[in-house]
């Protein structure tokens, strides 16, 4: 028996007495209980039917990995800590084409030598699960949160015409849910997607209901490699040596990114009625930007949230239709300005778009977000940025 | 060889000799003619590594990690379940596949490129873990598909088009001897290194190949088989002179021989060994 | 993916008014690319490049040019890259 053929995903929700392992009894805040972000997410991926993991150490997500060591061995999955992060996601692409649930975690500099296979895997349309749990840089950088890797991983990350949907949870609680929703995506359009996180959302210890949802398992597609027997051989691969021939296979692709443009955009709004100023940020930065608008009204600085959930595809007409009767549009991101280019696309000029940033793992604090409202506020009066 | 379309189970060697019996047929798992050079030492193994999935009747549940190189076609050619492999990577690529499907049979194809230059970390580790798939190694010595570049396994003094005036130990380093390598670990169970410069050599190629997947099919660790090849077009060279120079040179520098042939998996609990040698350097 | 064909002859032929015929070795045209490997592993010279023909890819293929002389060892079988060759044992005399 492989592990593909282990008894039946459990369709009863997984209902943890303790985080396994702590040795102690749980602390229970009424019925949740703490959970740090890396372990969390990587508990929500076993419940959600995960098959196989590799990965490789590097902090700030060594601590899935070391969940993954522990717990896949426990559920008869397959678990492998790789040479490389290189090694880690070709496993990854090995174990998709044979119809494993994969997952793959790892932290930008890790995360850019994954490139490659994430490319092979787009033109191979093999589903699997990446996290990154971002730290700063570029190059080694440092092991503090931040969101650098924001054009990595919504411009296609690897070389091609390609993209992969990407899932920005600013919760632990919402990282768990999103586990689960990658996983179906990953399996409804055949894409790898990415779960993008940072290092203080790996890091942090929240109380999240300790239920992780199962994802039902799809009868197995009819592309997944299993032996030949008893019909044509099916052969997993992006080379299309024929100019028509590949041009025809990225149509395809384009088609899938189409659909997914249209049917999966996800985006939540805060405090968005009469907002002068509309702050877009995801992540950990969507949390101190909440934060900045409770203290801007507080102030009579009348500032709102718009926090895309799927940075691919980017909520862009959502955005566009919050902040139209808005008098400026304020990007607060950890970066030197990534996700403002599309905060740019997506406003079209119709509303002048600042940006607040802070990098190296520096974190900004709502007062300094308070400020840049401010001053966006100030400056936006008939001038455009 | 064995007759591969009408299983009349006579050896070849047998004086008994009934109306027209067939000596050999080409097996049914080799498909469309290659786009191979003539004389390409790649098409001898995709030809034997055909005969021995079928004489082991094993076609039907193997699947092929495929590599980049003049082989990347070998999806082509062999009719089995195959996955594309980025460049190197075959040996990871395998692992994540035997790892979740252990029950099939699963093997890379490599040539030295893949494997002995931008695969090494790759094959060194899945070889160190003892994964239980079978790697096929083509060496040539050569980088064929992009147009006859020097490899980690181009011997020294060899022209290439990118060691003109021939390879110089001193600004290019010396070759690789992978299966020396990889002998030295424990989770090897299997490690040869055979030639096909001229039929008795394919012959115990063969043997190596097929003893390979019997390794795999008794789940003990990891196997390969080194083949030393021949790339005439790279080599400047007409099939036969490049076969005669794999024999003449390439095989006194390439030792061929069982490196190992474990009996039984290492135990967790043994000393880190070095390689249990039941031969080393000799032929078969 | 196309199966390979099964002969496109048979090693043994029996014209209705004349001697049987035997070929120990029969020889896929289409797929061989005279790269003469066969002939080298030859020891009895029983095959040749027939360079009065020339194949769809542009080769001249080989030929079992003295079939008396082939004693169906499968050398030939055993060297080829393009698996073009079939061997058959030679039928009991009488």
């Amino acid at each position: 028996m492989t592990v593909l053929d282990r008894p039946g995903a459990d369709a009863r929700p997984r209902v943890l007495a303790s985080p396994p392992g702590t040795g102690g009894e749980a602390f229970s805040l009424q019925d949740r209980v703490l959970m740090k972000g890396n372990e969390a997410i990587a508990e929500a991926a076993i419940a959600a039917g995960c098959d196989a993991y590799f990965g490789y150490p590097i902090t700030p997500q060594a601590e899935l990995l070391e969940w993954m060591a522990r717990r896949m061995p426990e559920e008869g999955r397959t678990y492998v800590q790789a040479e490389s992060e290189l090694a880690a996601i070709n496993m990854a692409l090995g174990a998709a084409a044979v119809g494993a649930r994969v997952l793959v975690s790892s932290s930008s500099p890790g995360i850019s030598l994954m490139a490659e296979a994430m490319s092979y895997m787009a033109g191979s349309r093999l589903p699997m699960v990446l996290v990154n749990v971002m730290r700063g840089g570029p190059g080694l950088g440092s092991i503090g949160a931040s969101q650098g890797d924001y054009l990595q991983a919504t411009k296609g990350h690897g070389h091609g015409d390609y993209r992969v949907p990407v899932l920005a949870p600013s919760s632990i609680a919402e990282a768990i849910d999103l586990v689960g929703d990658a996983f179906t995506l990953a399996e409804r359009y055949r894409t790898p997607v990415i779960l993008l996180a940072d290092g203080i959302l790996g890091q942090a210890m929240e109380p999240v209901k300790p239920t992780f949802r199962a994802l039902e398992r799809p009868p197995r597609p009819d592309w997944v490699l299993d032996g030949a027997a008893g019909r044509e051989p099916r052969v997993i691969k992006s080379l299309h040596l024929r100019p028509e021939d590949l041009e025809r296979a990225d149509l395809a692709l384009q088609a899938t990114y189409a659909e997914i443009t249209e049917n999966e955009q996800r985006w939540a709004g805060e405090s968005l009625d009469g907002a002068d100023v509309v702050m877009v940020a995801y992540g950990t930065a969507a949390r101190i930007a909440r934060t900045a608008v409770e203290r801007a009204r507080a102030a009579g600085l009348m500032a709102g949230l718009f926090r895309p959930i799927t940075l691919w595809p980017f909520p862009a007409a959502a955005l566009c239709e919050a902040a139209r009767d808005a008098r400026a549009v304020l990007a607060v991101e950890m970066s030197a300005g990534q996700l403002v280019e599309d905060v740019r696309l997506a406003i079209e000029g119709a509303v002048p778009v600042f940006h607040h940033g802070r990098m190296g793992g520096m974190v900004p604090t709502p007062d300094e977000v308070v400020d840049a409202v401010r001053r966006a506020w100030s400056t936006s009066d008939g001038g455009a940025s | 060889m064995s007759a591969t379309r009408e299983a009349d189970g006579a050896s070849p060697g047998s004086p008994a000799m009934s109306e027209g019996r067939t000596i050999y047929a080409r097996p049914l798992l080799l498909t469309n003619p290659t786009s191979y050079c003539p004389g390409c030492g790649h098409g001898i193994v995709h030809r034997l590594v055909a005969e021995v999935l079928e004489e082991l009747d094993l076609g039907g549940r193997t699947i092929l990690v495929g590599s980049v190189g003049c082989s990347v076609f070998a999806y082509d050619y062999l009719r089995l379940d195959s996955v594309e492999s980025p460049h190197g990577r075959a040996a990871a690529v395998a692992t994540g596949v035997k790892r979740v499907r252990p029950d099939r049979i699963v093997f890379t194809y490599q040539g030295d490129g893949d494997l002995a230059a931008i695969g090494t970390a790759e094959i060194v580790h899945a070889a160190a873990r003892g994964e239980r798939f079978t790697t096929i190694f083509v060496n040539n010595g050569i980088y064929g598909m992009t147009g006859g570049q020097m490899a980690p396994t181009t011997l020294p003094g060899q022209k290439t088009t990118s060691s003109p005036l021939g390879r110089d130990v001193e600004t290019q380093g010396y070759p690789l001897p992978v299966t020396e390598m990889l002998s030295l670990l424990a989770g090897v169970q299997y490690a040869a290194r055979v030639s096909v410069a001229d039929p008795g050599h394919v012959g115990k190629a063969k043997q190596a190949i097929k003893r390979a997947f019997e390794i795999q099919l008794e789940g003990k660790g990891f196997s390969i088989v080194e083949v030393l090849s021949t790339c005439p077009v790279g080599w400047g060279m007409t099939p036969t002179e490049a076969m005669d120079h794999l024999r003449d040179t390439v095989m006194g520098a390439y030792p061929v021989g069982t490196f190992v042939d474990r009996p039984r998996r290492i135990a967790p609990s043994l000393p880190q060994p070095g390689p249990s040698h039941r031969s080393i350097t000799e032929g078969f | 993916m196309a199966m390979s064909a099964p002969f496109v002859d048979a090693p043994l032929r029996c014209p209705p008014n004349g001697t049987p015929t035997f070929r120990p070795v029969l020889v896929a045209v289409e797929r061989c690319k005279g790269c003469e490997l066969c002939i080298d592993a030859c020891a009895p010279g029983a095959l040749a490049l027939d360079t009065g023909q020339v194949n769809a890819m542009g080769h001249h293929p080989v030929r079992l040019v003295n079939p008396d002389a082939c004693t169906s060892c499968a050398k030939c079988a055993r060297m080829c890259p393009d698996a073009a060759l079939s061997i058959f044992a030679r039928p009991r005399e009488g």
